[in-house]
């Protein structure tokens, strides 16, 4: 009996560390919405008055009304575009679709704040494409700021999220389901509309699903595009109590967050149901897809590639072309001639200021070894979820699932408050770790299922051989389980590290005196507005992102969930 | 009238030539059978005629309609072809319910829907699947599945059905009523069938016309029992049916007839394939197990020494010896005596050069 005790042991201990680390912070969220005051106050004391307070703000009714219309939209906008651009480049013979494949992930692995800044500098009123249009017509035909630039440029810059699951379900329709169409007397559009497209409708409406979770902790854009013109969603309305009350208003960020749950935690499980349905629509198909591709005559390619173009353009070539450029002049304006503002002096800035030098340090400490630390931290949570059909085995799933309803920003400020509210925590709030535990959390839900599809591959055969060779449970994953998934770790790292090098949201409560990161330093310079170093710094974060996503690449990473 | 003609058809795949140079012809109410082991291009020939593969040489016939030419580069799309395709692994649609997968067909032929309602309905009748037709794929047996497959292939009475390893998915009891059923259908229906598989019994069993393949060749083709009884090459002999293989000398030839000679033994067998040139040839030789007969009286045969007898259940398979001479052959009985007689029927032991394929 002793190797059945070990496991449970085990098991026992990582369910209880996992239900500590997202359970006390949502904990405390609700429990701080309940207070008059802010939880360290003494004389606060338990009632609905923060809930009182916002739901007779009208802000609050306008922030509510704004996140909804922005997620329709960018579903609206993201969805068709995601659902064509799988189309092209996994059914028909596209000129280019090799190199267009990554590039069309691009704009997911770039933090929200970095694109969005990337726009101001482009596009915004004094942006460099908008200097070009107004030396056309003599002003400039758009403005960027306000909902419907929020909408255009969120759903564009969600193209990838659908592109991804729409192309994995149309690769995985097997071959056989459309040569049968074929053989039965269907035309190649034929097939496309009969089989290809109900068959990848539900990875859409999953997508669909996806999507208006983003969209409604989506902080970075709305933060940039939303703000100068008022328009506040739900994240940024938190952000804002603190600047619009003068006082920590714990008690109102509190409730607000716990509202936005409320409409988030529903869709997370939608979501999960809706993957599970759609298993059975996972064609049990023989051959692998050897798909003849569609033939594009001349026209369409011109008119495909066209938009595919157009789509990059908005939503990787401006915004980046914007950054890169204003990353090296020290101003452009009318009448200026760029190429004699060429100046490396933003960079120098950056080596002067010791709390933006510092940030790059830790950006790069904590995606690298902290990414490191969190893929350990998921494999312990793999491991103690793996073939266990005990009575909390579902306890896992759900805890590993609750995060994925949590803003970056909201996991934030959950966790400063941890760090403050229980002393013995108290002296990690000023270090990195504090940072680490809440990425972890952040990143919980994706790393955890990435471990987890490597873990499912290991035939319980291998296992089943240690077993009955006499190796324990602990014994069977040291020497077989974990030795066989290890490129799949190295895959979970570099993933990882890609999405602590964007993390922006996360940082920006919890961050402190020499515990500055990259993305959260820019949402704090936003305001203060020095584009100068703003510039430099999503420049850095742009070449540590893309050096990680061709990190990826290159170890054939497959960069879905 | 032949329904399908396949001329001289010449396919690669990358550096690799699968196909090189395959004609035949099926006519209506007959099943062609195309046999081979894997890698023979039997199932590459089949999406050829499909449309699924595009050869690179060779013309394809179907219904008395060019469908491909690769002379003058006509090529009809599979869609165009007027062909019923059942896949190995059934391919049915899993959104559609049978219903809805069968109609497919007639919806794309402009078919009235009432009217396709209707023959949906009887086909569905016909394959006893009628009380299934608003069920999913994934709610059917793979029995099931395998005749909504067949049923969608066939709807639309296509000019030629085309079945890839069909009974390669269902367990063995459904397989030999499979055999029978499918056979029948297509006989009544009178419809031009090509079916592909690597299990000889299904060839022997459901075909009237074998196509043996190997290398990306025809090598031999012929009705079952000519392919059991009469194979032109050492291949075609030792791949269908269970054998002994013998390797020895030419004694003598004459004509057709040949003694084989080797450690201290001597058989008469007959000449196939390529002609025996002399004397002192080597050669290797094919007899069928169930050709042998044993006996523990002596007779004319050979006098062999008996290193076991095996239980099969209807029979009895017995190992026997003669110097380097080893074969099977099946017995009624259980031999017990070391010493026992082997009768070699001559018109049955066939001889072939050493080199030949």
């Amino acid at each position: 009996m002793a190797r059945a005790t070990e496991a449970i042991i085990f098991r026992g201990t990582v369910v209880a560390a996992l239900a500590a680390a997202v359970l006390a912070p949502v904990g405390l969220i609700i429990y701080q919405s309940f207070l008059s005051g802010p939880f360290f106050d003494p004389t606060a004391t338990v009632g609905w008055d923060a809930f009182g307070f916002i739901f007779t703000d009208p802000d609050f009714y306008s922030a509510f009304g704004v996140t909804v219309i922005f997620a329709i939209g960018v579903v609206a906008i993201a969805v068709p575009l995601g659902a064509a651009l799988a189309f092209l480049l996994t059914r028909t013979d596209l000129i280019g679709r090799k190199i267009l494949e990554p590039l069309a992930l691009v704009p997911m692995f770039l933090s929200a704040i970095v694109l969005g800044f990337g726009y101001t500098v482009s596009l915004g009123p004094s942006g460099l494409v908008s200097l070009g249009a107004e030396r056309i017509f003599g002003f400039v035909p758009w403005n960027i700021y306000g909902l419907g630039g929020l909408i255009l440029f969120g759903g564009l810059t969600h193209v990838p999220h659908v592109y991804l699951y729409a192309s994995a379900a149309m690769r995985n329709i097997a071959s056989d389901m459309e040569e049968a169409a074929r053989t039965t007397g269907a035309g190649i559009w034929q097939v496309a509309w009969h089989v290809t497209w109900p068959l990848t409708f539900p990875a859409l409406i999953f997508a669909s699903m996806l999507n208006v979770l983003l969209a409604f902790e989506s902080f970075g854009l709305p933060l940039i595009l939303g703000d100068p013109a008022g328009t506040v969603v739900l994240t940024t309305y938190i952000y804002k109590l603190t600047a619009l009350l003068g006082v920590p208003s714990y008690q109102l960020m509190a409730a607000v967050a716990v509202v936005l749950l409320a409409l988030t935690f529903p869709l997370v499980f939608i979501q999960r149901r809706l993957l599970a349905q759609s298993r059975r629509y996972v064609t049990v198909g023989g051959k692998g897809a050897r798909a003849t591709r569609i033939h594009l005559g001349p026209t369409m390619q011109c008119v495909a590639l066209a938009g595919v173009a157009l789509w990059l353009l908005l939503a990787v070539v401006f915004p980046i072309g914007g950054i890169v450029v204003r990353a090296f002049v020290s101003a452009w304006g009318r009448g200026i001639n760029i190429f004699e503002h060429l100046t490396l002096d933003n960079f120098r800035q950056l080596l002067i200021v010791p709390a933006l030098a510092r940030s790059l340090t830790n950006t790069v400490i904590l995606a690298v070894v902290g990414g490191a630390i969190a893929v350990g931290a998921y494999l312990l949570v793999a491991l103690a979820g793996h073939r266990w059909r005990g009575r909390f085995s579902s306890a896992i799933d759900y805890l590993v699932l609750l995060p994925k309803a949590l803003p970056g920003l909201v996991v934030g400020l959950s966790f400063f408050w941890v760090f403050l509210f229980v002393p013995a925590l108290q002296p990690l709030r000023p270090t990195l770790i504090s940072l680490l535990i809440a990425y972890t959390i952040v990143g919980l839900s994706y790393g955890f299922r990435m471990i987890q599809a490597n873990l499912l591959q290991v035939s319980p055969d291998l296992e089943e051989a240690a077993r009955t060779a006499g190796a324990t449970t602990g014994q069977t994953w040291r020497s077989v389980v974990v030795p066989i998934i290890r490129p799949g770790l190295i895959g979970a790292w570099t993933m990882m590290i890609i999405v602590f090098l964007r993390e922006y949201a996360t940082g920006v409560y919890l961050m402190t005196n020499g515990t500055e990161v990259l993305g959260s330093m820019i949402v704090s310079m936003i305001a203060g507005g020095s584009v100068d170093m703003i510039a430099a710094l999503s420049f850095i974060s742009i070449v540590f992102t893309l050096g990680g996503f061709v990190l990826a690449l290159r170890l054939g990473v497959r960069v879905n969930e | 009238m032949s329904d399908l003609i396949v001329r001289n058809v010449h396919k690669r795949l990358g550096a690799l030539a699968v196909l090189k140079g395959a004609s035949f012809s099926g006519s209506k109410g007959q099943i062609v059978a195309l046999l081979g082991a894997s890698g023979s291009g039997k199932t590459t020939l089949l999406r050829c005629i499909a449309g699924l593969e595009t050869p690179e040489k060779g013309k394809i016939e179907i219904g008395g309609t060019k469908v491909l030419d690769a002379d003058s580069s006509l090529i009809l799309p599979p869609e165009r072809r007027d062909i019923g395709l059942v896949f190995q692994s059934y391919a049915l649609w899993p959104h559609r319910t049978v219903k809805e997968n069968v109609a497919f067909g007639l919806q794309l032929r402009g078919v009235p829907s009432s009217e396709a309602n209707a023959r949906v309905v009887a086909m569905l009748e016909k394959l006893g699947l009628a009380h299934l037709a608003d069920r999913y794929p994934f709610q059917l047996s793979g029995g099931q599945q395998q005749r909504v497959a067949i049923c969608r292939a066939l709807v639309y009475n296509p000019k030629v059905l085309l079945l890839d390893e069909p009974l390669s998915n269902l367990d063995a009891k459904l397989r030999e009523e499979a055999r029978f059923w499918i056979r029948k259908l297509i006989l009544d229906l009178e419809i031009c069938a090509v079916m592909v598989t690597h299990d000889q019994g299904e060839a022997l069993a459901m075909a009237d016309k074998i196509l043996l393949l190997k290398d990306g060749h025809i090598i031999q083709e012929g009705s079952p029992k000519a392919m059991y009884s009469a194979p032109e090459t050492f291949y075609a002999a030792e791949f269908l049916g269970t054998n002994n293989i013998i390797t020895g000398h030419a004694a003598w030839v004459d004509g057709d007839a040949v003694r084989i000679c080797g450690n201290g033994w001597e058989l008469d067998g007959v000449s196939r394939g390529d002609t025996l040139k002399g004397d002192a040839d080597a050669v290797k030789a094919v007899i069928r197990v169930e050709a042998l007969a044993v006996s523990e009286r002596p007779t004319i045969g050979l006098k062999m020494s008996l290193e076991a007898s095996m239980y099969l259940g209807d029979r009895w398979e017995h190992r026997l010896r003669m110097g380097d001479l080893v074969v099977r052959a099946y017995g009624p009985d259980e031999l017990s005596s070391p010493e026992v007689w082997c009768t070699f029927p001559q018109e049955r032991l066939w001889v072939f050069p050493a080199e030949s394929p």
